[in-house]
């Protein structure tokens, strides 16, 4: 062990923020650490804080294995407040939303979300979010922690003649996610609406625990569930409702393996400004959009056309070992790759990973070795999902 | 935290236990440790018949969240590794002073075993730590 667990704590930490963030956004102001309005219950239900994009954030509670487990079987309840949550208005939003978005947004409706992209000229991604039309003039966007600052001045500089003003209302409101097979079950004494036929992406406004919320039929975790917006005042009220279903606190530990098996990208790991949404296995992300201009679309279609020089893989290591992040991949001795996201599948048992090769090496069982520690193991490419739910 | 400490054994201030039954030292890690590092999914056993010194690095231990090393608390050859943590790495977590035993060392330098810490010794370092 390291001679202070505090100190090597603090390094694990610091392991865990690469595990979880880019690095190149954990800058020293980012240990000005802000509190979300539920920061003293987590720390009454004797949660590990940790810094997380500069917000103090409960990695765990008592177990990572345990909380993803009864998120698997039951539901968890997370916090996800540092997360940001943009109110766009005007007359343009949509045609707006078209030219910053990968995504094409003929395929959305009034009530719905959408996942998608917003890219540099060069393809590479500025950020992965998720949109919702509350109607054709007003949208919420909800994203990464680790970008929300990022996310609002890009958005701004590209607004030019676009007549939308963009809010940015994270401090302003609790962002919960709710997720698990009986989701629907527990949830439902709370609220004054039939969530059950509330379809994928879907999103309605309605009294959660007599409190006006914002319920979307999305997640992170490959089960079904909700995420959930409202004002900072309720958060307690909320929280503890909801864990008084039955359902358990999950921290971010959970929430970082339950993504893996389920392989959805996490900004900084399969998502950065250096990987295009191609390279990261989100070709049916990227829409042809004709007659549309979009920003990253040359790059984009000409990359979904003829295919990209690497491509994001999942993996099973055959030899016993954890496979972490930036662990690198060889074949005969030649570097092919990196792993963007590994570790422990609690769901299967065994280690699993995202990762970025040649695309040569690509195809499902193919086998290749990666360094662990200086020594080499064989991991093999697998069909992903590796988990999900829904 | 409710953690335990047994009396009869010896600490080393990285977080390792040793338990000396002549000059075999059997070594795991303290309960302190593996509630830090959480669950643990794997521990990279050290070889046997490797001769360390104190202070080098035995072996790897995996929890869900990071990788940490267990660092030799004495000087000496490995001469037994426990083979069930291998499938049941959970019991380093469950049971760190019984089945989440480590490894044996064969001590080849006696002296070093006045430096370990006893237990008082031991939790007053973890005081420090969480202070």
């Amino acid at each position: 062990m390291s001679k202070n667990l505090n100190n090597s704590n603090y390094s694990i930490t610091q392991y865990y923020y690469y595990t979880l963030i880019s690095v190149e956004f954990m800058t020293k102001e980012d240990l000005n650490e802000i509190k979300t309005p539920l920061y003293e219950t987590h720390v009454k239900l004797g949660a590990r804080m940790v810094n997380f994009a500069g917000w103090l954030m409960p990695v765990q509670y008592e177990s990572i294995l345990k909380e993803h487990e009864t998120v698997r079987t039951l539901a968890g309840v997370f916090d996800i407040s540092h997360m940001g949550e943009f109110i766009f208005e005007g007359p343009d939003v949509i045609p707006f939303l078209q030219y910053l978005m990968v995504n094409d947004l003929k395929l959305l409706e009034k009530s719905k979300g959408q996942y998608s992209c917003m890219c540099y000229e060069n393809g590479t991604v500025v950020d992965d979010l998720v949109y919702y039309e509350e109607s054709p003039e007003r949208f919420r966007m909800i994203v990464n922690a680790s970008n929300v600052e990022k996310d609002f001045q890009w958005i701004n500089k590209q607004i030019g003649n676009f007549r939308v003003k963009v809010r940015d209302v994270s401090k302003e409101r609790c962002r919960l996610a709710f997720q698990g097979p009986k989701s629907d079950d527990l949830i439902a004494p709370l609220v004054d609406t039939d969530l059950s036929t509330l379809n994928r992406f879907y999103f309605v406004f309605c009294n959660l625990c007599d409190v006006p919320a914002f319920i979307a039929r999305t997640g992170y975790t490959g089960e079904r569930g909700f995420e959930i917006s409202f004002e900072n005042k309720y958060a307690a009220t909320i929280w503890n409702a909801l864990l008084r279903t039955g359902a358990g606190a999950a921290g971010l530990g959970a929430r970082d393996s339950l993504r893996l098996e389920a392989c959805y990208c996490l900004y900084g790991h399969e998502l950065t400004n250096s990987i295009t949404p191609i390279e990261a296995g989100l070709n049916w992300l990227v829409k042809p959009k004709e007659g549309i201009d979009f920003i990253g679309k040359e790059v984009l279609i000409h990359q979904k056309k003829e295919g990209t020089s690497r491509i994001l893989v999942g993996l099973n290591l055959l030899d016993k070992g954890i496979i972490r992040e930036n662990y690198k991949l060889f074949n005969n001795g030649v570097e092919i790759g990196y792993v963007t996201s590994g570790g422990f599948s609690p769901t299967l048992k065994k280690t699993i990973c995202l990762a970025l090769v040649e695309t040569k090496y690509s195809s499902i069982g193919t086998e290749f070795d990666v360094e662990i520690r200086n020594k080499l193991l064989k991991a093999k490419v697998v069909p992903t999902p590796f988990y999900r739910n829904i | 935290m409710d953690l335990k400490f047994p009396a009869d054994l010896k600490y080393a201030p990285t977080h390792e236990w040793v338990r000396m039954d002549g000059d075999i030292a059997t070594v795991g890690i303290s309960d302190y440790a593996q509630h830090k590092l959480g669950d643990i999914v794997y521990v990279e056993l050290p070889e046997i018949g490797a001769v360390l010194e104190k202070g080098n690095t035995a072996c790897e231990i995996e929890s869900v969240k990071a990788v940490s090393e267990l660092f030799m608390p004495l000087t000496g050859e490995i001469v037994e590794t426990n083979g069930n943590i291998a499938d049941n790495p959970a019991f380093v977590n469950s049971s760190p002073y019984g089945e989440g035993w480590i490894m044996k060392i064969k001590v080849s330098n006696p002296d070093e075993i006045k430096n370990l810490l006893s237990v008082e010794k031991y939790q007053e370092l973890i005081e420090k730590e969480e202070d």
